[in-house]
């Protein structure tokens, strides 16, 4: 019971969860080739969803422009970044069964479902212009010697404290 | 010897940390504050921030992934 307690229950310090972060990214990079990104998978659902209505994303000039990461026979829904990302969600799922903290949470009020589709909204724009999220453009980033890694870093700072002073002053 | 209650339930960080913060600076000495939510890195950061600004705090599971934290205004 006191073992269950601590693997599964109690909040793990952070210095554990980067090691393991660590090594699981670099697993991934030696496994697949590239190291862990998100939000590029989510980018290609989307292009993919406006291919089957009936748009050419793929003739766009930000796909051409760019190196997409996908590989030979992988699609905008099957590739490796679909697959993560599931597991992802599946692994945060299983550790809060084993936790027994599920949940089904509530939208709390129009406002914050506004303001989430506004912050996803900007989110989303956001990734593209620095070509990732806080994993893709952050956390593998810096291991790869990008220096992109830490400009996103010092900035993404600078944006969380201007964000928290907005949300403190105006918005609670 | 005030009590205070503070909804958070079906918030996520930083939500849950400012309001209480916010909640704080309000009350006077010795003041309880309740914070009821259901987010589970509110049990790790705003622990770790209030004991750091020196209040006691304490908190239970009160049903399944949803907790009651406790807060006493110290300082």
């Amino acid at each position: 019971m006191k073992i269950y307690h601590k693997i599964f229950k109690k909040p793990w310090p952070y210095w554990v969860g980067g090691i393991i972060l660590a090594l699981l990214n670099i697993l991934m990079l030696s496994i697949t080739g590239s190291a862990w990104k998100v939000t590029t998978g989510f980018l290609f659902w989307g292009a993919g969803i406006l291919e089957k209505v009936g748009f050419a994303p793929n003739k766009w000039y930000y796909f051409a422009a760019y190196n997409n990461g996908l590989k030979d026979g992988q699609s905008f829904f099957m590739n490796t970044y679909t697959v993560i990302n599931f597991a992802v969600i599946i692994g945060a799922l299983l550790a809060v069964l084993w936790a027994s903290e599920f949940k089904w949470k509530k939208i709390k009020s129009f406002r914050q479902l506004g303001f989430a589709l506004l912050g996803g909204i900007l989110m989303g724009y956001g990734t593209r212009l620095s070509f990732g999220c806080n994993i893709g453009a952050y956390f593998s980033a810096i291991p790869s010697f990008s220096l992109h890694g830490w400009v996103f870093g010092i900035f993404m700072f600078v944006g969380a404290a201007i964000g928290c002073k907005i949300l403190y002053k105006y918005l609670l | 010897m005030a009590e205070y209650k503070l909804d958070c339930l079906f918030e996520a960080c930083p939500i849950p940390l400012l309001k209480a913060l916010k909640q704080l600076e309000k009350m006077s000495i010795g003041d309880v504050l309740i914070m009821h939510t259901d987010h589970n890195c509110s049990i790790k950061n705003v622990v770790e921030w209030t004991k750091k600004q020196g209040h006691y705090i304490d908190y239970i599971e009160i049903s399944e992934g949803e907790w009651e934290i406790y807060i006493e205004k110290a300082r």
